[in-house]
């Protein structure tokens, strides 16, 4: 099971859903991305992009306003 | 001399302003309040959150009590004292002492009449139920309150989807209660434009808050203990322990009127810029009274505790030296904060403005309330609406969860002084990254509207956009990437991202208008002039982006 971690603080949207988007289709089912992102419209995003794909968000925290996602992806 | 005596009915805002104005300008003035509540001075607009318990305790509730007034100001303030008859000739007025139970009369020599304004409850059936409150006192908030830390409400409806009724509904929802509002109108949170208003909605029902639009109450239901136990809304039944009346206000006007003292169109007592009414050395303000509007100069009646104050301080004034101010009218300015969500809105909404026959454009532009880079930064978006024969701004709109008080107020403050959309984009604004974006939200708004007027763009608002789709009129070309395209987008859109635009040429639509989608316009824009080179000319772009799309996405 590999484990990918993306640091897209900084990154105004779309930067960071296109670096998720990106990671995930190289990614194999069981997989985890974790990805930090300072863009506060990701929380939603990632919610979203999660439902979509099926994907399990395992963790969505936000500390110092920094949004941190952690996705398996299935 | 003797000493002049002034009456004033009523004591919350609009009452103890002009009371305490009056006695300001002029000490040996006997300042008598008479109120038939038990409270006086207190903060109406706070009741919701001390139904939230966000504010803790009753009496931070109360301003000021009426032994405050009588000890610092010398103040006569009479609680539970109803007013039943005004005399305009003997220049009386007739009470009813309610704590003695006695009718006496008092005379004045002038006379203010704010009486504020009641919730209208119409006679529906179960309507004497226990726990069916409005709520507009200190005593309603108290009751509600009550009933909610005793931990007997598990479904509350709220009917009415004003600011006080959308505020109650948040504050219960806080407490741990299944809300539901139930409106009338098709849409909440009057004041707004459609598109502007479902966005509102669509956050608070992803808060958790169950919103029933366009239905009206037909009764209630109860248990065998004569509580409420349900609310009838057409042939169905929904629970509920609770129920808060919030479907509006009426003036208090029937003492002024059996005085003969004029009402307005609005239904509220008229008066003009002075705040006096018809007859001689008696005025009026706050709630009771009407307003003039600013744009249109029309009678207007909103009930606004910041307009309450403003027109109870000018009646203090003119009492004491004649015509010594004035108030040439208000905009309907008004913000609410909804779980983390800020909605403010001055001036008319586009409809109203078409309504009223102006030649009028719009936009909505998303922006930040700081920069972009800075910690902590929130989105907000601005619907700006002008007159596009001269620039004349007319209204606005801001919605999101930054800071939205600041800009409303440029507006608002703009439009009081007439102002175009050339002043407000070369306004000279403050700017650090912890307080705006360098180009402030407000002259980006500007800026765009500009742009639309000038003709150098044309754009379609989210809800023709919606219309235009159904009707299969358009085709939408999203240029945003592929990962945005794939979250959320029109349905039907067909996605070829900006930088693809001349390598997929062959997939634009030919034949059909084109309306180009982005995320917040910005890219849109500049893809019109690529679009253009490609042969495309039947170009519109998308007002506010996928971001400010409040209708269905996929």
């Amino acid at each position: 099971m590999a484990e990918y971690e993306i640091n897209a603080r900084g990154l105004q949207c779309p930067g960071p859903i296109v670096k998720l988007f990106n990671q995930s289709k190289t990614a194999e089912p069981g997989d985890i991305i974790k990805i930090e992102v300072t863009d506060q419209g990701f929380k939603k995003d990632v919610m979203a992009w999660c439902k979509k794909t099926g994907c399990d968000l395992v963790e969505l925290k936000e500390e110092n306003n920094v949004i941190s996602a952690t996705i398996k992806k299935n | 001399m003797e000493k002049k005596r002034l009456i004033v009915i009523g004591g919350v805002a609009a009452g103890t302003k002009a009371a305490s104005k009056a006695k300001r300008e002029n000490p040996e003035l006997e300042v008598i309040i008479l109120t038939k509540e038990k409270d006086i001075s207190y903060a109406g607009c706070g009741l919701p959150y001390y139904v939230g318990g966000i504010i803790s305790e009753r009496k931070e509730l109360v301003v000021r009590t009426a032994e405050d007034f009588d000890r610092d100001q010398d103040i006569t303030v009479l609680t539970e004292h109803e007013v039943t008859k005004i005399d305009p000739q003997a220049k009386t007025i007739t009470y009813d002492n309610k704590v003695k139970a006695e009718i006496k009369t008092m005379a004045y020599d002038s006379l203010v009449l704010a009486m504020g304004a009641s919730p209208v409850l119409p006679k529906l059936d179960g309507r004497e139920l226990a726990n069916i409150h409005t709520l507009r006192t200190p005593t309603d908030a108290e009751a509600v309150r009550k009933l909610v830390d005793a931990g007997k409400v598990k479904d509350a409806i709220v009917v009415g989807a004003g600011f006080i009724g959308l505020e109650a509904a948040e504050n219960l929802h806080h407490r741990g209660v299944n809300v539901t509002i139930v409106e009338f109108a098709p849409l909440i949170l009057p004041g707004y434009d459609e598109e502007m208003s479902i966005y509102v909605k669509n956050y608070l029902i992803e808060n958790g808050v169950n919103i029933r639009t366009g239905v009206g109450v037909s009764g209630f239901v109860g248990d065998e203990t004569g509580k409420v136990s349900g609310v009838k809304i057409g042939e169905e039944e929904l629970p509920a322990q609770l129920v808060i009346w919030a479907g509006g206000v009426k003036p208090n006007v029937a003492l002024a009127k059996e005085a003969g003292i004029e009402i307005g169109p609005t239904g509220a007592i008229a008066v003009n810029e002075y705040q006096e009414t018809n007859i001689p050395g008696i005025y009026a303000a706050g709630d009771c009274t009407e307003n003039t509007h600013l744009i249109t100069k029309e009678k207007v009646w909103f009930a606004m505790g910041s307009t309450a104050n403003k027109t109870g301080r000018i009646a203090g004034l003119n009492i004491v030296k004649e015509k010594a101010d004035y108030l040439p009218g208000v905009l309907g300015t008004s913000i609410v904060k909804l779980f983390d969500l800020n909605a403010a809105r001055t001036g008319l909404t586009e409809k109203q403005a078409i309504e009223k026959g102006y030649k009028v454009e719009s936009v909505i532009v998303p922006g930040n309330d700081r920069a972009h880079y800075f910690p902590g930064y929130r989105q907000i978006n601005t619907k700006l609406i002008a007159d596009s024969t001269n620039g004349r701004i007319l209204g606005a709109q801001i919605i999101g969860e930054g800071i939205v008080d600041k800009p409303i107020d440029i507006i608002a403050t703009a439009i009081s002084f007439e102002g175009t959309l050339e002043q407000i984009s070369r306004l000279d604004l403050a700017y650090a990254p912890p307080f705006s974006m360098a180009m402030s939200s407000t002259i980006l708004a500007a800026n765009v509207l500009r742009n639309k007027i000038e003709g150098k763009y044309k754009g379609i608002n989210p809800r023709d956009l919606k219309k235009a789709v159904e009707n299969n009129e358009i085709e939408v070309l999203d240029v945003r990437t592929e990962a945005e395209h794939f979250l959320k987008a029109i349905p039907g859109s067909i996605n070829i991202p900006e930088d693809e635009l001349e390598a997929r040429k062959d997939e634009i639509p030919q034949n059909k208008r084109v309306v180009i989608a982005c995320k917040v316009g910005k890219r849109a824009y500049l893809s019109q002039h690529r679009l253009r080179k490609l042969g495309c000319n039947d170009l519109r772009i998308m007002d506010g982006g996928i971001d400010c799309y409040c209708y269905d996405l996929n």
